[in-house]
Order: C-alpha cells, then structure tokens, then sequence
C-alpha cells in the first residue's frame, strides 16, 4: 500500500567517464539502470542514503521500489511468476526463501562469483557472519533450509539481525543488579524488577495472538535446548525445552509491563523507550531508536548484553537477504549492486548511515564503535548467532500461526502449557504429514 | 420475414453488452474462486500449475478446529452486533423522529461513524482499550475503579470488538429506518391517533409493521456485512487473544497471506458464499411469503367489501 518510488538520479553518467582508469569492472555497466524492490526498513532508508555513492563510484543506476515489509510478499509473488520480470534484485524476508528456492525463481549466485569479470577477489566472504548466511542466504543442505555438503548460495544477508538483551543501566545500579547471563537470572529477575520499582515491568516481550507470540517462544526455545523439529520432522516442540521455553514466555509476560499479553513487536519496544520495562529482549534492529531523544525517554540510559544462555548459547538469526530473481534483466549490474553492499566498503557506509552491519569487521571497526558504541557488543553476541532457530520451510506459516494462536491462549486463557503445546504438535504433524515430509518414513 | 426476425432478436441484441459485462465480471470472478476451492494452490504458482486435489480442501477444513472455531465465532458475532444493531439503530429513528430544533444537525451527527475508514475505527478504538493510556481505563481508574481487561482476555476482546462494530453501524440502521418511518402515510397515523391508539401502540401495532420491508432489506444488509467484517477486527485484535475474535474473512486473508494456501482459503470464501446464499435465499422467501399473505388478505377484504 505504501508504495512509493524513488529514481536515485543519474548523475552516474558523467562521473562514471571520470573513472577511466585501466580495468574498471564497472564499465561495462555503466548507464545501466537497474529496479531493486527494498522494504521501508530502518536499515533499508540507511541504503537509501548510500546508494548515491554506488551510483558515483560505478555508474550504474538504482531505482528503488520500497515497499512495507508485509506488502513486498505479495508484489514480489506476481513479479516472480512473470516471463520477464521488473526486478533485478530483491529484499526478501527470510522466510520467503524456501518457498522462492522451492519454486525456482532465484538464482543461483555461484555463477556470479566463478566469473571473473564479476566476483571481487577482495569480497572475504569469510567475513560475513557464519549465522547470517546459513540462515538466510544458504538453500539445500541439511533439512533443506540449512547448510551443509549439498546446499548452495541463493542469497546474500542485508539488513539481517539477531537478538539482544537491552537494560536500564540506571535501574541496575540503583539495586545493585547483575545483567543478567543465564535464564534463570533473567527470569528472576523479570519478576523482582516490578517488585523493586513499583509500576516498572521487568521484561518487555512480544506476546499478540500469532506471529508474535511464536517469536517470542522460539526465542528462548533455542536456548534452552529446544527445537521444533528432530532430525526426522518429528514435532518436538512440546518436550520438556518447549515446556520450558513457554514457562520463560509466560512469567515474563506475567512479569512485564501492564498490557503485554497483546503486545507486538512495536509495542513491547515502545514499552521499553518510554521507560516502562527494564528489560528489553528482541532484535538488534531496534538499538537505532534507544538514543534517539524524539523517540525514547530513555537516551542514555541503555546497556546491551548477549541473550542470556540456557542448556547453550543460542540468539536469533533473522530480517532480510538480498537476490537476484530469475526472471531478471540485468541480473550483472544486480550482483555487482549486491556485491558493492556488501562489501566492506559498502558494509560500513550502510551501518555508518544507520543500517545494521553484516560483517564481523564492520561490527569491530572502530569508526562504526565511536558511533554506534554496542557495535563491538552485538558482533560478539553474533558469533553465537543459531541458523536453526526456527525451521525455514514452506508450511511454516501455518504452524507459526497455529503455535501463536495457542500460546496467546496460554498466556490470557491460562491454558494448560504441556495440553497446549501438545496440540500443537499433533496438528503440525498432520500438516507435516499432508506436506510430504513423513514419505521415507 | 427477415424484418420479423430483426424485431425478434432487438432486445436480445441491445442485452447482449449488459449479459457480457455480467458474464466477465461477475460469473468469470466467481467461477474462478469454485474451481480455485478444489487447488493445492500456492502463491508461487499460477493457476494451471496448481495441483487439482479434489473435495481435499473442504473434508481438510471439516476437521480443521481453528476453521471451526472462526466459523462459530462469526456465527456468535453477527448475531450479537446485528441484533444489538437492529434493536439500537430502530429505537435511536423512533426518539429522534420529531420536529426538535437543530435536529438535522444531531442527525449529521450520528452517522458521522459510519463515513469513517473502517482502518481508522479500529486504530481509534485500539487507543480507547488501551490497557494503561486508553481512554476507557484513565476514566475507570479515575472515578476509582479497577482497569478492565480490554483486548487482553478472549471474552473481553469478543466484547470489545463487538461495541466497537456496533458503534460503527448502528447509524446505518438509524438513518434508513428514519427514512422508513418519515414516508409513513400520515393518514393510517392519524386515523390510528382517532381511534385511541398511544404511542406504544402506534409505533408495534401501525409503524414498525409497516416498516418491515424496509427494515427486513436493512436487516439482510447488515447480516451479509457483518459475515465479512474484516478491517475492525484486523486493527484491533487481529483475532487474537487466541482464536477469540478470530473472524472467517481475517482467516481467509491469514490462510492466503501468511499460510500460503490459496486453494484453501478459496474452499473457505465458498464456503462463506453458500452461508450468505442460503440467507439470501431465506429471506427471499420469507419476504415472498409475507407478500402472498398481504395481498391474499387484500383479496378478502376486496371480497368482503
């Protein structure tokens, strides 16, 4: 709906003639112009500023097609199944991997990177974060949506994120706590915060009816030792880790701030800028807006830690990748666009202008720390990133709905949590069941 | 011969546009949706890539508890908002039916809810519930009350969400069933004024027997719309706490957005289609026989006389 079209404008051109020296990868490119379709992220109107450069340094156009988030599914569906599509690069949520992969309409970027003329010697793709590119960019190897000896690359991350624990600095201090490293200080003290500073929650979650509520459960699902699926697409979301995993859920909700049981992303990050919560444990996409005085009553006030550990370290891996659709017209100038991005370079212009980095270096650099001092921080916490947090596969969206719907019972309706989840798990296994996934059983 | 033809087939012809337009954007659409209801359908694929499975999609959605349960919740909803409407907008055009001064304006007034965006109505009301800053907790705590639960639990929410639609369109029934009533022959009025009738019973046995067509149509107008509600629900709970307010439409709209199954939730608007059919249909012939029933007293009397 919200649709609007941005040309960043050509003085690419004249400039691109300005870089004549000897062996240009570029040139062949420039006066290209080529369409990206980017959701209205704040890491994505970080891109935005950046683009101009792109266009400065190689002559190539950009034009932007940036939509909200939740609408990009539905253009990117019917731009996908076209002959020749309007696209040449695409943001995509990373849910929509499997199913873009699964119905063929994303290239493969190997062939990309073995052409000469194309792949910068200089990339390190070393450097990108390990979580990130198993999470999001990495189709075909184990259980499909993950890495390993058969997977290959369909998709670089771009405004990717992973979870982080936020708290009062001010309030630790006033009681003498300890940021919490386990999830047994977090929960007690989600729950001796309120009791400390009477009308303060002490930890803010999503809880709404749905996704939210399925995200905030896979959050501390992974960390204390859970998962939704065995080896074999056994749900096992209802063992003793999801039982757990939704305890943690509820007496952090119980504990938070008045309202959270309907709380969704913006809320519960709403809650902790306008200082009704202590505690903050979500996406790092959020750490833009703590310091921002027109948004939050709180500037200054704010630590940031790893996501407290269970059984094992586990944070969420998350946001968007960039790729190049099949039916694509410039796909070159696209990979060389994506490639620029993320890029070091690129990387850190991004992050510098307010998008979140994907490289460890870019969350090291100290140019980027004296800006954004919890960079160094978040990179730490990165390298504990889980891949397999949530399982990426096409009946997903009607499980995550089911698991949401049944713990926002739990959480307003005081349903049973052991009767919930199993539930749950007997109607993900017929849906698993219909989808094929028990056929070699 | 031929000039005989000609004549025959002229309305035919002069039809013909209106049948085409009828067919393409009305039969094609519809059609489209039945066949797309038998679809192992996703987005990714077009329509003839789509696998044909079948009655698969209903005997899925018979067993499917979540579908039941959003069935029954529709079923529970309209009947609450369409009575509550009824009784509510009917009463409000029988108190404001009179020469008051600035009545014209109080009557601009009270429909003013329902030229709002169903969007905004939602976001309005979801600010009112809010649980700490919403208008209705402020006020309970300032007069000294206990905060209420609005959108947080299951039976709240399916209240809150019910006053919301109910504020929205009771206007609608007070503004065509005003209408109903000012058209009413003054001299039945008057010649049951004559023989003694009060006001409660010039308004049960003369006005509002002569106002149901009018208010059977309203009536049916709002039962189909209130099937598909959709936007209201969306903003304020999206269905939640649970499945407690979760509406056909929003899962209609869940199943094909964020399930992915567009032949599913084709089989759910079928569905919904025939529920709305059968309605229709009901209240065809009740309107059919009340009709025949008018016009057979007519007779009697016409015998009589």
């Amino acid at each position: 709906m919200k649709h609007f079209r941005t040309l960043v404008c050509s003085t690419g051109m004249a400039l691109a003639a300005t870089a004549t020296f000897a062996g240009n990868p570029y040139e062949p490119y420039a006066g290209t112009t080529i369409v990206v379709n980017f959701p209205t992220t704040p890491h994505f109107n970080a891109v935005m500023k950046v683009l101009p450069e792109f266009t400065k340094e190689t002559g190539i156009n950009v034009e932007v097609d940036q939509l909200q988030y939740l609408k990009m599914r539905e253009r990117q569906t019917l731009e996908l199944t076209k002959d020749v599509g309007d696209y040449d690069l695409i943001s995509y949520v990373v849910f929509s991997k499997a199913d873009y992969v699964f119905a063929d309409q994303l290239d493969n970027l190997a062939k990309y990177f073995m052409n000469p003329k194309l792949a910068d010697p200089h990339y390190d793709a070393n450097d990108l974060i390990d979580g990130y590119v198993a999470n999001i960019g990495i189709v075909g190897g184990e259980k499909g949506y993950l890495p390993g000896k058969t997977g290959s690359l369909y998709g670089l991350p771009f405004g990717s994120e992973t979870s982080i624990l936020g708290y009062r600095k001010d309030i630790f201090e006033k009681h003498g706590l300890k940021v919490p490293e386990t999830y047994e200080e977090l929960l007690d003290l989600a729950c001796k915060i309120p009791q400390l500073e009477p009308g303060m929650g002490g930890l803010s979650s999503r809880a709404a009816s749905g996704h939210h509520a399925t995200h905030a459960f896979l959050l501390h699902l992974a960390p204390l030792g859970g998962r939704i699926f065995d080896d074999n697409w056994n749900p096992i979301m209802n063992n003793e880790a999801g039982v757990a995993a939704a305890t943690a859920l509820k007496t952090i909700v119980d504990c938070g701030p008045e309202g959270s049981q309907t709380f969704g992303f913006a809320e519960a990050g709403a809650a902790f800028l306008q200082g009704k919560t202590a505690m903050f444990l979500d996406s790092t996409q959020f750490a833009g807006q703590v310091n921002d005085p027109a948004k939050s009553t709180v500037v200054g006030k704010v630590g940031w830690a790893m996501h407290p550990m269970g059984v094992r370290r586990g944070s969420e891996t998350g946001g968007f990748g960039i790729a190049i659709p099949k039916n694509a017209q410039n796909k070159e100038a696209a990979f060389l666009l994506m490639q620029w991005l993320t890029s070091k370079h690129g990387d850190k212009l991004v992050t510098m202008a307010g998008g979140n980095p994907v490289r460890f270096s870019t969350h090291a650099d100290p140019e980027v720390n004296a800006k954004y001092p919890y960079m160094s921080q978040f990179g730490e916490a990165l390298k504990y990133a889980d891949p397999n947090w949530r399982p990426i596969i096409p009946v997903w969206g009607k499980i995550n709905a089911d698991l949401g719907t049944t713990l926002s019972k739990v959480l307003t309706e005081d349903l049973d949590i052991q009767e919930a989840l199993d539930g749950v798990a007997e109607r993900t296994r017929a849906t698993m069941e219909q989808a094929g996934y028990y056929t070699w059983q | 011969m031929n000039t005989s033809l000609a004549n025959r087939l002229t309305p035919y012809m002069f039809l013909a546009p209106a049948a085409a337009i009828l067919l393409i954007a009305l039969l094609y659409p519809l059609g489209y949706v039945f066949y797309a209801g038998f679809l192992n359908w996703n987005p990714s694929q077009r329509i003839g890539q789509a696998e044909f499975v079948g009655l698969r999609n209903y005997i899925n959605l018979f067993h499917d508890e979540s579908f039941r349960e959003s069935f029954f919740v529709t079923l529970r909803f309209s009947a609450i908002v369409v009575s509550l409407e009824m009784f509510i907008g009917v009463g409000l055009a029988f108190l404001l039916d009179r020469n008051i001064r600035g009545m014209s304006a109080l009557r601009t007034l009270f429909i003013l809810p329902m030229m709002i965006s169903p969007i905004v109505v939602g976001l309005m009301w979801r600010y009112m519930y809010h649980p700490t800053v919403g208008f209705f907790n402020r006020t309970l705590k300032s007069l000294g009350f206990e905060p209420m639960p609005w959108l947080l639990d299951g039976d709240w929410a399916f209240a809150s969400v019910i006053i919301a639609d109910v504020w929205q369109w009771v206007p609608f029934i007070f503004i065509l069933s005003l209408a109903a009533l000012q058209t009413l022959p003054q001299s039945v009025m008057e010649a049951a004024r004559i023989d003694g009738a009060n006001g409660w019973q010039s308004i049960l046995y003369i006005k509002l027997p002569l106002m149901m067509p009018v208010l059977v149509i309203t009536f049916l107008l709002r039962l189909i719309d209130s099937f598909k509600v959709l936007e209201v629900i969306l903003v304020l709970t999206n269905g939640g706490p649970g499945l407690s307010t979760e509406v056909m439409a929003l899962r209609i709209m869940r199943t094909a957005t964020e399930f992915r199954e567009l032949g599913v939730a084709a089989a759910m608007s079928n569905i919904l289609l025939m529920m709305l059919l059968l309605l229709t249909v009901a209240m065809f012939l009740y309107n059919k026989a009340t009709e025949m029933r008018a016009m057979r007293l007519k007779n009697i009397a016409a015998e009589e006389a």
